[in-house]
């Protein structure tokens, strides 16, 4: 069955392929037959700042950012980055996310401090009413051959969770036919990894 | 899926493709049969440049990174002259760079189709400031298409050209930040045999002084033919296909909605569940057609207008209700904020004010659940990159100054130099502004001052100017403070590329999108105006980048070092596709003392603190090995692993 809206917030640190995830997602969801609407930064804050994508499909999408409160899933390249685009996520939305934190230079500075973990986890739980996924998604790029592959390990993820309307072997031949062919093999691992950490948290 | 850059030259008309919004535009000029493209890049336009640059050769159009956004629409303006379809883009701060001739120009009208894309950057996400060029447009009397969708934004290129042909007049494709950095299915369209077969268009410029020659006798003849165009233009506005009215034709509401704002509004309706209302859906925020709006008016009894920035549709609206005297109440800013971009949020809060129903969200308890989680997020402002050559030049000047100096700078990658650590950035206006307010502030604050007094005070200024800034306009400004006896010193920050709009290049490389051009290196430049004191140094070696510095700044007069070394993310990105791998460096723990110098004052963002053993460290997944850190640390404690990354 076909969805109306589905909206899906990419937060992370720029440098980290948000932007060739929220891609993928795009090409497969057209490729479902779904309108698509994506919205992205470019410029300035693209280096090594916080950056954030849309993704957006279904039969009855117009702008391209996901308004707040009506996010599905938030799919966070790094922690604190969810966190910041949690008012994007509706009531009971997903939180699929990397848990393997990057220091900004204001904490190592001694300016700001990173929150634990479990801070972030319990207002995603409490005050959001989002379901947290999360898990090390760059130890498992790694297992995959390459770091790189973070953002394919958290795609695999997201394809596991509850009513998510796109098919996983879909996704699977965008990201197949989107990344440099000496690379596919690494990248399908990668997702299968993804897919079986989401299934091992969501108790699938 | 094929490579963007070939879905934008795909014989396919029929195919659904997801392109950018500025990548739908250069299929519409492709497929209105363009002949000659110019611009200079400049967030959020530079893709639709890019995109034109990587198709032109092969679809036979001519196309330039031109040095600024004057000279781009010069170049393109002659080409329309000449009768050839023409088009140059800027961001809406160029439309100011270009403003001198676009206003003076526009009466003389063209003959071949000439579009102007101004992108504007509500909320100023990589801009200085926040401006409206539909006002310019007004000013100017040149008419405005705005899209609403990446799909609309091709089409309405194409139709853009027509018009244009059609009144012999300028006109301007306007998109913002969300039109052109939206993705979205586009339709392709047929393309021009011309263009399939990559064939150069050549046109004929027919002279005719009294249109061409701005005199004030010519100029005088100028105005009223200008506006007697925008009034046809506005009657040819009624029944353009991007303008309609739709909803419920017996509604007593009306909502217009121009551009982008048009799909905030239908998200809005959509999400309130409100369908008594009748909306207006404008293409042509300037101008205003008055039959269309007529119809539209027609049995309301109340209307809203919903757009971003200025209240330019507003006003027309307005105007126009006035003089009919038509007496409905008709909102706009006094329900949709004035600054910072459109949003659902602001479109479903104003509608639902305007119709006095309840917001389908409970926006307070949300902004207080939000503003809570906030404050255990630490701010991740954008840095320079890591192994970025500027950061050792910002270091070496603040090292070479004591830290006392004055420090303007420009636009571009390194006014991210303004940042803890480095804080080595205290202006940037606009670009090239760099060198004429270092030449202001020494006069301000050293004309005054005798010789003597002045080497006590020992308040130097140093300008910092990117290499593409300064071909852009820091040259006049340059000659200006040479001529004048300026007493600064200017460094250009040159990393071979225009990096921040994604790394064009400039002549400082001599490379154009089509093979090499003519090199122009900035040195003989400086030298030839008469510069005091020339240096070229390689940043990476910060010792000799200090002493040189140093240097320089004994110099009484206007001193120039070129501070030159290649983009490290553009670097790393060709070694990346070559396969390529680099060193990287580690933190050794014996010899780091935790003194943070690194954090502290140099700030690479790969060297991170270990909070327990207090100790710098190295994200290894971060480091592009430029060995900065380990000139830098008084110790020793940075050292290059011996097994490559990547
Ligand atoms: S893109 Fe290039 S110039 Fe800009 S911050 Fe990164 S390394 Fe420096
Ligand atoms: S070598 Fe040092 S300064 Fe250079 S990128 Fe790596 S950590 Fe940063």
């Amino acid at each position: 069955m076909k969805v109306k809206e589905y909206n899906i917030v990419i937060a992370g640190v720029g440098g980290q392929g948000v932007l060739t995830a929220a891609n993928i997602l795009g090409w497969a969801a057209l490729r479902a037959g779904y309108k698509v609407r994506m919205g992205e930064v470019h410029g300035m804050s693209q280096r090594f700042g916080s950056v954030v994508s849309y993704v957006r499909f279904g039969e009855e999408v117009y702008g391209s950012m996901v308004p707040e409160g009506k996010g599905d899933v938030i799919l966070g390249f790094e922690p604190v980055e969810a966190l910041r685009y949690i008012n994007h996520l509706r009531q009971g939305g997903m939180v699929v996310v990397n848990t393997k934190p990057i220091v900004p230079v204001q904490v190592s500075m001694g300016k700001a401090r990173y929150p634990e973990i479990d801070e972030i986890k319990k207002i995603v739980e409490e005050d959001f009413r989002g379901k947290w996924i999360g898990f090390n998604a760059e130890e498992l790029a790694i297992k995959a051959g390459h770091v790189v592959t973070t953002n394919t390990v958290l795609i695999g993820a997201l394809t596991q969770i509850p009513e998510f309307p796109l098919d996983a072997e879909h996704v699977r031949e965008v990201i197949r036919l989107s990344v440099p062919p000496k690379a596919v093999d690494m990248n399908m691992k990668a997702f299968d990894l993804g897919i079986e950490a989401a299934k091992e948290i969501l108790g699938l | 899926m094929a490579k963007v850059t070939d879905m934008v030259l795909w014989d396919k008309p029929g195919e659904k493709v997801l392109l950018l919004g500025n990548q739908a535009i250069a299929r519409g000029a492709l497929e209105a049969n363009i002949a000659v493209y110019a611009a200079y890049p400049g967030t959020p336009s530079s893709e639709l440049t890019d995109t034109m640059a990587i198709v032109a050769k092969k679809a036979g159009v001519y196309m330039e990174y031109s040095t600024n956004e004057k000279v781009a629409f010069e170049t393109a303006l002659a080409a329309a002259w000449s009768g050839l379809r023409a088009m140059t883009a800027m961001k809406h701060v160029g439309l100011n760079v270009a403003a001198d001739t676009f206003l003076s120009s526009v009466g003389m009208g063209v003959e071949g189709g000439f579009v102007i894309m101004v992108a504007d950057d509500p909320s100023m996400w990589s801009s200085q400031n926040e401006q409206d060029t539909r006002v310019y447009a007004k000013f100017a009397n040149v008419p405005v298409l705005e899209p609403s969708s990446p799909h609309e934004a091709k089409e309405m290129t194409k139709y853009a050209f027509e018009l244009s042909e059609k009144f012999k007049h300028f006109v301007i494709l306007r998109t913002t930040t969300r039109t052109s950095h939206a993705r979205g299915d586009v339709v392709l369209g047929e393309l021009p045999e011309e263009i399939k077969a990559g064939k150069r268009k050549f046109g004929k410029f027919k002279k005719d002084p009294n249109r061409f020659v701005d005199v004030p006798a010519n100029a005088r003849k100028f105005h009223p033919i200008i506006l007697e165009k925008i009034e046809k233009i506005r009657e040819e506005f009624n029944d353009m296909p991007f303008n309609w009215i739709e909803g419920d034709e017996s509604a007593k509401v009306g909502i217009i909605a121009p551009g982008l704002a048009y799909a905030y509004v239908k998200e809005a309706l959509h999400w309130l569940g409100v369908e008594n209302v009748k909306v207006l859906k404008l293409g042509t925020p300037f101008p205003v057609p008055y039959g269309l709006l007529e119809k539209f008016m027609d049995g309301l009894e109340k209307v809203l207008i919903v757009e971003e920035l200025e209240p330019v549709v507003e006003e027309q609206v307005k105007t126009w209700a006035y003089d009919r005297g038509l007496r409905i109440p008709i909102h706009g800013k006094d329900l949709v904020p004035r600054v910072y971009e459109m949003t659902t949020r602001r479109a479903v809060t104003a509608i639902a004010k305007f119709l006095g129903i309840d917001v389908p969200l409970d926006y307070r308890e949300l902004d207080a659940k939000y503003n809570k989680a906030l404050e255990i997020v630490p701010p991740r402002p954008p840095s320079l990159c890591p192994a970025c050559p500027h950061r050792n030049s910002f270091y070496a000047i603040k090292k070479a100054t004591r830290a006392r100096g004055i420090y303007p700078s420009d636009i571009g990658c390194y006014t991210l130099g303004l940042l803890p650590p480095l804080n080595a950035v205290d202006t940037t206006v606009a670009m090239g502004g760099s060198i004429g307010i270092a030449h202001g502030l020494e006069i301000a604050q050293h004309g005054s001052l005798s010789e003597e007094q002045r080497k006590k005070e020992k308040k130097v200024i140093v300008a910092t100017i990117g290499d593409s800034t300064f071909y852009h306009t820091g040259l006049p400004a340059l000659a200006n403070a040479i001529y004048n006896r300026s007493n600064v010193l200017i460094v250009v920050l040159d990393n071979l590329v225009t990096a921040m709009t994604g790394d064009q290049p400039n002549p400082s490389t001599g490379q154009t999108p089509h093979g090499m051009g003519k090199r122009i290196p900035i040195e003989d430049v400086a030298k030839a105006m008469g510069a005091d004191f020339v240096e070229v140094v390689d940043p990476y070696d910060i010792k000799k980048t200090y002493e040189v510095m140093k240097k320089a700044l004994e110099v009484e007069g206007v001193s120039v070092v070129v501070s030159r070394q290649v983009c490290a993310l553009y670097k790393i990105g060709q070694m990346r596709r070559r396969g390529e791998k680099w060193p990287i460096y580690y933190v050794d723990e014996e010899a780091c003392t935790g003194c943070k110098v690194c954090i502290n004052a140099y700030g690479c963002p790969a060297i991170y603190w270990d909070e327990e053993k207090r100790q710098a460290r190295i994200e290894p997944s971060m480091c592009w090995g430029c060995g900065g850190c380990a000139q830098i640390c008084p110790f020793g404690a940075f050292k290059p692993v011996e097994e490559g990354e990547e």
